[in-house]
């Protein structure tokens, strides 16, 4: 029996793969970028700058007199007829909301830090309690939990609208805080549950003979090994709370309790429109998220695997 | 320190039955070991003396004390798991003082307690080191170490040698059972390693489906198991059966299987009728020269089988595998016929039906 | 002597265990399930806040009424041709990403750090950004294609009817990638390397070990993606909200926005109320839909 003749393969070249790979990271990196790109550009243009056709990609006379005017606005009285006098294309000219961003800037971070807190004050002790305790009812416990975030939100605000406003509650950021914890918390607990169940029992058993209670367990062994999901959830809890529009638009009435996506939306629908305040104010908005994404980066992408962790 | 009692204790997790209406009654400082297969129910029982499960139905008591709803930190035990369960984020000093810190034991007495423990295990150079800086080997120590400090009224250990390799489970387990001498306290210690459990029990608890098949001394449930499954169980190599009949009871009974004719021994026997029964022979059992009398096992050699320290045959037995062990310095050869004497008091017969021994049991 | 101590009622370890439950069960059904109930109630009476006082209870009128109402199924028309484009296009792209990121080479990090971009900034964000990009007058959008010479003149984009849903969806597509290609990238690193190892002496090439070893063991990760992108399409409101109020006319009025329509500015709340529960039945339907589906795939 003869053996066949095997062809020598041709190999390709090493440098095909890193050139398709070279490429399609610099497509991706621009259809990210790019918009995100533009919207900064357009922030350092005056307005008479921004409205040039076709548009001036790179600022050619950059300003920072945008920013300087959503941080001054407060100052600055608006009346009817200084607004009036006020041409867009001239620069100087600032929507009637304006002096509300950097209160609405406030109101976003306290409801952000709070959210973030109440999240892991409820979610932790339960996720520990789904992972590692023994009841009736658990499975069902989870896929109750997760199953309240099938409703859309809509369906939330208008019983909640009513609710409220006969507490009396409208326009306080309470209202937004109780909110938005119900919508974070099922997948903060969805995380801390899946890093919890990949944390070894024995530890729950051993951390028990010691002389544990179940909350000693929880608060001494578990929490310092679950950190990376911690930070997780903060992280979620955080951008959920910063992000948020449509609850807020609902229960805030005033700049009192306005957040940031609330002021940044009025600004599109004011009568006359000043494309490079919005711009700017837009960046402004963008940046506390971006940043943490960023600073964060690997917590999130592993706080959606179920981490495994041997110490 | 501490006198165990399980009165009717059960464990049921939804329809699944772990452990059935157990008795047992463990003596102050005895070593017991819980003996079986996966999923008897050993780990279950184990977990209930700790605390860590909640018993379904019946009673646990420690010395004059009902212990049931009391929670595992507020028992007085000290637990060694097969994986260790170290706790990953603290040093080894940390993980070995964790217990007494969380009982509130002042620093000095503390620190003097972990100082010996880490000692006595030569973990001493360790202590600053995490867990996941140290071998299987050492892990193993501290978690010894751990429970070693507690002084509890129990200590309990759960597989603690599986992850070992053999070496070192050999040394340890000598350890351990210097530990026990040591510590004079009562241990329970869960096992599927026959071996094992013949090497450290005082007495040996051998379990299957949730109940209990035999409790005694490792020589009691080696040379008269009670039944076919303990007699499986313990013994490396495990013990050869034949199928077949009694002739000729009371007086002069004789095992008959095919053309086979075994003599047992007269006055030990219980009725049988005519009911099938096994005949259990270990392979060390077989007298390499002995003069054949009234037991015999003829057989045609199958295989030779040397193991370095031993040799063994395996042999067809009218048309059966038996494994007898032999003479390291014998000869044989495949195909060979040969006969071995037995000695009949060391023969075993079971009910085939039952499984139950047929030995009277005082014997 | 022994006797049987059934123990009864809740053992320790439950009664701690609905401890630590408590305080989130009070949360979730305060603000969740109780909402979800009482919105309910609210869509079997004829509540409109214009005339409050007035409010008779009409049984499964509301529903009958949205149901019958040509509005609302061309809302629910728009809302399909939204999702089905959106979700399509998130998914292959998220694919691609996906793969890439997959692959090691330097500078991957980065690039999964800066991909996280358009996820983390608002939707309210995300909406100004595209509706400068979209604009009429001053847009980039018009800007590029002038210059590159695919245009002879700035065009309307979100003001013509035709386009709309697309340029919505192209704004709801470049934020939603990112997370999905993460999804799928978690899935991509479970599998093994075996597979992969094992097919290649197969013979298989490139093509087919994406075909047959790549896209079957993600499954469920393609799942969880589209299921959740789905949910995600069809109830969203901040873009529709803050580029177009659901114009120019109707030509983007889905029915998120119809609801916020009927509850907010028509307050007519029993009406909204109807039409929030019938969008969230939807929702479930679908998702259990696609899960079965799926599973069978999988299975097979």
């Amino acid at each position: 029996m003869s053996v066949p003749r095997i062809r020598a393969p041709r190999l390709r070249p090493r440098w095909g793969r890193s050139v398709a790979l070279w490429a399609a990271s610099a497509v991706l990196l621009v259809y990210v970028l790019a918009p995100v790109a533009w919207l900064l550009s357009s922030s350092f243009q005056s307005e008479r700058e921004i409205v040039s056709r076709p548009p001036h990609w790179i600022a050619q006379k950059p300003t920072l007199a945008n920013f300087a005017a959503i941080f001054s606005a407060g100052e600055r009285s608006v009346t009817y007829e200084t607004r009036r006098a006020a041409d867009p294309a001239s620069g100087g000219y600032i929507p009637s909301t304006a002096s509300s961003l950097v209160p609405a800037l406030g109101n976003s971070l306290i409801v952000a830090c709070a959210v973030v807190m109440l999240n892991l004050l409820v979610g932790v002790p339960a996720a520990y309690a789904i992972a590692k305790i023994r009841f009736r009812g658990r499975q069902a416990s989870l896929y109750a939990i997760l199953a309240t975030r099938v409703i859309p939100d809509i369906a939330l605000v208008v019983p909640f609208f009513l609710l409220i406003r006969n507490l009396g509650l409208l326009d306080s950021l309470w209202s937004l805080i109780i909110t938005y914890l119900a919508v974070t918390v099922p997948f903060s607990v969805f995380i801390l549950v899946s890093y919890f169940e990949s944390l070894p029992d024995e530890l729950d058993k051993a951390a028990r003979v010691d002389g544990c209670s179940r909350a000693q367990t929880l608060t001494r062994v578990y929490l310092p090994l679950a950190l990376p999901s911690i930070v997780a959830v903060m992280l979620f809890a955080f951008l959920a709370s910063w992000n948020e529009f449509l609850l807020a638009l609902m229960f805030t009435q005033t700049p009192k309790s306005q957040t940031l996506p609330i002021i940044v939306a009025s600004f599109t629908s004011d009568f006359t429109i000043s494309f490079s305040f919005i711009n700017a104010a837009g960046v402004i908005a963008i940046i506390p998220p971006v940043i943490l994404a960023i600073a964060f980066e690997r917590y999130i992408v592993s706080g959606l695997t179920t981490g495994a962790v041997k110490g | 320190m501490a006198r165990i009692r399980l009165n009717g204790v059960s464990k049921r997790y939804g329809d699944v039955v772990a452990v059935r209406a157990l008795n047992l009654d463990i003596r102050d400082r005895e070593f017991v070991v819980l003996l079986g297969p996966s999923g008897c129910g050993k780990s279950t029982t184990l977990n209930m003396i700790a605390g860590l499960e909640e018993l379904s139905a019946g009673e646990l008591w420690f010395d004059d004390a009902l212990v049931n709803g009391i929670p595992p930190h507020h028992r007085d035990v000290a637990m060694v798991f097969q994986s260790y369960a170290l706790y990953p984020h603290k040093s080894v000093y940390e993980n070995i003082a964790f217990g007494l810190r969380m009982r509130g034991m002042a620093a000095a007495e503390l620190d003097r307690r972990v100082q010996e423990a880490a000692n006595k295990l030569e973990l001493a150079g360790l202590l600053g080191r995490r867990p996941s800086q140290l071998s299987g080997g050492q892990r193993q120590r501290v978690a010894l170490g751990r429970a070693m400090v507690r002084q509890p009224a129990v200590f309990l250990m759960d597989e603690p040698l599986s992850n070992l390799d053999a070496a070192l489970r050999i040394s340890t387990r000598a350890q351990i059972k210097h530990l026990h001498e040591e510590m004079r306290t009562t241990f329970i210690y869960v096992t599927h390693d026959q071996a094992e459990a013949l090497t450290l029990a005082d007495r040996i608890v051998v379990m299957k489906e949730g109940m209990i098949e035999q409790v005694g001394t490792p020589d009691e449930v080696y040379e008269r198991p009670r039944s076919m499954f303990v007699a499986s169980f313990l013994g490396n190599p495990p013990i050869n059966y034949l199928e077949g009949a009694i002739e000729g009871e009371a007086g002069a009974p004789v095992f008959r299987h095919g053309s086979l004719r075994i003599g047992l021994p007269a006055g030990k026997l219980r009725r049988v009728g005519g009911a099938p029964v096994m005949l259990g022979i270990r392979p060390e059992d077989v007298l390499h020269d002995g003069v054949p009398g009234n037991s015999v096992l003829t057989g045609i050699v199958d295989s030779v089988l040397p193991v370095g320290s031993d040799r063994f045959l395996g042999l067809k037995v009218e048309g059966c595998d038996v494994f007898v062990r032999v003479d390291k310095a014998s000869h044989h050869v495949q195909g060979e016929r040969v006969s071995f004497a037995l000695v009949a008091e060391r023969l075993h017969l079971f009910d085939k039906a039952s499984g139950a021994s047929l030995l009277d049991a005082r014997a | 002597m022994a006797s049987a101590v059934q123990t009864t009622g809740l053992s320790h370890d439950e009664r701690r265990a609905y401890l630590f439950l408590a305080p989130l069960a009070v949360v979730l059904m305060g603000v969740a399930v109780f909402p979800i109930l009482y919105s309910f109630y609210i869509s079997l009476y004829s509540l409109k806040l214009t005339r409050p006082q007035r409010a008779p209870f009409v049984w499964f009128d509301n529903y009958v009424a949205v149901l019958s109402d040509g509005q609302f199924w061309s809302a629910v028309e728009r809302t399909v041709i939204f999702s089905v484009i959106a979700v399509a296009a998130i998914v292959i792209l998220a694919l691609l990403v996906a793969l890439l990121l997959n692959e090691q080479f330097p500078g991957r990090r980065v690039l999964t750090a800066l991909l996280l971009i358009p996820w983390a900034i608002p939707y309210v964000a995300n909406a100004l950004m595209w509706k400068w990009i979209y604009d009429s007058n001053y847009g980039a959008l018009n800007g590029i294609l002038y210059q590159l010479g695919f245009i002879s003149s700035y065009m309307v984009w979100l003001g013509d009817a035709d386009k709309t849903l697309a340029l919505i969806a192209n704004a709801f597509v470049w934020k939603e990638v990112p997370l999905a290609a993460i999804l799928l990238l978690v899935g991509l690193k479970t599998i093994p390397a075996d597979l992969y190892a094992a097919a290649r002496v197969d013979g298989a090439n490139a093509v087919k070990r994406f075909l047959h070893v790549t896209l079957p063991a993600l499954g469920p990760s393609f799942a969880l993606v589209l299921i959740y992108e789905t949910m995600m399409a069809i109830r969203h409101f901040d873009l529709f909200f803050i580029l177009t109020e659901g114009g120019p006319g109707d030509a983007s009025s889905v029915v998120a926005w119809r609801i916020y329509v009927e509850t907010f500015r028509n307050l007519s709340f029993g009406i909204g109320a109807a039409m929030s529960y019938i969008l969230a039945l939807a929702t479930l339907a679908l998702s259990y839909a696609v899960i079965r589906a799926l599973a069978q795939r999988v299975a097979a």
